[in-house]
């Protein structure tokens, strides 16, 4: 192999040049053919997209060995790979990465339905020849990466909460890697997502609500690995899904309820990557753009590290004021008329009168504080009750509470609703009610279609 | 089912029927396409056994049934070997705009020297190339690249195809034209 290794080819994989490929059956016959996808894998391996019981596919099974060559599109170097099969992948986190960025490729050139990826063949490269050196530089049109990525991570060390951490990390996208278009989601128990904030869009689109498995997001949320995709594909695009699965649930009549995804009407590139930490997806950080091909892999793995830093600083246990709250507080004296705040036990879902608000945890907390709000009076709430409250099926993950109070808070102020929540130190915060309450608790026959 | 305005397996299947070339010689379709700046490549077997592929810069077609195909050969040195060492060859044609591909094999190939006319010839394939490049998206000096090649260093591999394949995705690839 070469000084550089294989990672410095992989701007010859992003999947602007078509690759070229050779395999020989036991007797010495070659075989060669263009290949959509060359997939870095690390510096050792790379992956094939096995889409077709062919030639090639027969080949591979009777010699396992194969070759490449690349081009590289910015700076026009040429190199030739020499592989030896190692296993084929028909599932799991490798699988999705490249069946999601075969579907892009897919649809660029008009042939979604031809295309379909059967299995993720990984070799490892026991040969790299160059045949062309670089003839030109790649040009940055963009900051350099690393040196954005410590302006982000300098940013989210000033954050004291997670509601800060929230907004820097959106803030720290658009100002420092230039990408306009982002969406910050958090995981429910479930394997849900909901969006807590974005930036770019008309509508912010907080409590946007993604399922397991959905598009870019919901793939990386459930293998815990980035998608991108440069061209975007129909099987990825959002909204299609939830309605589907409304009408799966029985429910073909109603309209299904919930806050519309906020994404581009036309984006071409998407990059989903998850947010971990100790081995579990705590969310998803989302981008955009209407341009082709505009994330590349620096700029995964500048998302990568941003996302893996809001990681560990969103599961640093949270610092709860030690001041009891729970002394009964007035509500404001100045009430306008009489809203009444429905829940649906199924889900947890919320509405205020017939408009639908929250579900979920979030849901099942501001259903909790409104309960003990009209039974006590109390206003003044603490994270640590709450994080004490096994009615609330919190998992054990101190983000999770957090997450869901930034998403209740920001939901109540973007729906302008009469109720409130303020923060009022350290772990504490007080529900605020512009009008009177009245609770109905609806049993599971009445039961929307959310 | 392929988006309208690309091609098929089927449609390489019916050209191939609807074809009656002389005995021995390449239907004409054929060897229009080959010579019409469609990104040829190459595959050998190495003499270590291995195999290799390489792209060429071009092809000619000769007495309408021996391909002679253009390769830089500061860049194909061991496919080059390999054809000199008796390799079999096969060779795929893929036009950007449509995605037709068609693939020859062949049991052995020579290396030959090229001559007057061909880097002419050369030059006006890779400029269909490029120039169906660019329509895809790269950009003019990206094209220009792919295509480039070195011309005081040029290989020419011939050989006389004996099996004939449509590659153009979808169901059907792979099949293999008979007469």
């Amino acid at each position: 192999m070469n000084g550089c290794g294989l990672r410095a080819l992989r701007g010859a994989m992003e999947g602007i040049a078509a690759s070229i490929l050779c395999t020989c059956d036991a007797e010495g016959q070659p075989n060669v053919s263009m290949i959509s996808q060359v997939h870095w894998v690390d510096d050792r391996h790379v992956a094939l997209s096995w889409q077709f019981f062919n030639k090639t596919r027969a080949n591979l099974l009777a010699t396992g060995k194969a070759c490449v060559e690349l081009f590289d599109p910015v700076t026009h170097a040429r190199h030739r790979l020499h592989l030896d099969h190692v296993e084929t992948r028909t599932e799991g986190p490798l699988f999705e990465m490249m069946k999601a960025r075969l579907a892009g490729i897919a649809s660029h050139h008009g042939l979604e339905g031809v295309f379909r990826l059967l299995g993720a063949d990984i070799f490892r490269v026991v040969g790299i020849e160059q045949l062309t050196p670089a003839a030109r530089l790649a040009v940055q049109d963009r900051p350099p990466l690393l040196s954005a990525v410590r302006s982000c991570i300098d940013d989210l060390a000033r954050c004291r909460d997670f509601d800060e951490l929230a907004d820097a990390v959106l803030d720290g996208v658009v100002r420092h890697l230039h990408i306009p278009h982002v969406i910050l989601l958090m995981a429910e128990g479930d394997g849900r997502l909901f969006a807590i904030g974005s930036r770019g869009y008309a509508a912010s689109g907080v409590g946007a609500e993604i399922l397991p498995g959905e598009g870019v997001i919901g793939v990386a949320a459930r293998e815990g690995v980035p998608i991108r995709i440069g061209h975007l594909s129909a099987d990825y695009r959002y909204g299609a899904a939830l309605g589907a699965a409304a009408r799966q649930a029985g429910l073909l009549a109603v309209e299904p309820c919930g806050v519309p995804f906020p994404g581009l009407g036309d984006p071409h590139s998407q990059v989903a990557v998850p947010i971990l930490s100790a081995g579990r997806v705590l969310g998803v950080l989302f981008c955009e753009s209407p341009e082709i091909m505009r994330f590349d892999h620096e700029d995964e793995d500048a998302l990568m590290l941003l996302a893996g830093y809001l990681g560990a600083l969103a599961t640093l246990p949270g610092e709860d004021d030690p001041r009891s709250a729970g002394t009964p507080g007035h509500l404001p004296v100045e009430r306008a008329g009489l809203v009444h705040v429905r829940h649906f036990p199924r889900d947890d879902s919320v509405f205020l009168e017939n408009d639908y608000l929250i579900k979920g945890v979030a849901g099942a907390i501001l259903w909790r504080l409104l309960r003990q709000n009209a039974e006590t009076g109390r206003t003044e709430f603490s994270t640590r009750e709450l994080r004490l409250d096994r009615t609330l099926k919190l998992p054990d993950h101190a983000e999770n509470l957090d997450a869901r109070l930034v998403l209740l808070r920001r939901r109540l102020e973007e729906r302008g609703a009469c109720l409130r929540i303020e923060k009022t130190g350290r772990g504490r915060f007080r529900l605020v009610a512009h009008c009177a309450i009245a609770l109905q608790d609806m049993d599971d026959a009445s039961a929307p279609a959310c | 089912m392929a988006a309208q305005g690309y091609a098929t397996p089927t449609d390489d299947q019916e050209t191939w029927r609807e074809a009656s070339p002389p005995p021995g010689r390449l239907p004409v379709h054929l060897v229009a396409f080959v010579q019409g700046g469609v990104a040829p490549i190459l595959g050998v077997r190495g003499i270590n056994g291995r195999p290799i592929v390489g792209s060429a810069v071009a092809c000619r077609v000769r007495e309408m049934s021996v391909l002679r195909l253009f390769l830089d050969c500061a860049r194909n040195a061991p496919l080059l070997e390999a054809v000199s060492a008796g390799s079999a060859v096969a060779a795929t044609f893929s036009r950007a705009r449509d995605h037709r591909s068609i693939q020859v094999k062949a049991a052995s190939a020579l290396l030959c020297e090229a001559e007057p006319g061909d880097l002419t010839e050369i030059a006006r394939q890779c400029a269909i190339l490029s120039d169906e490049l660019v329509d895809l998206g790269y950009t003019r000096s990206q094209a220009q690249a792919y295509v480039a090649f070195d011309p005081t260093c040029l290989a020419v591999v011939e050989f006389r195809p004996d099996r004939v394949f449509t590659q153009t995705p979808g169901p059907g690839a792979g099949a293999e034209l008979r007469r």
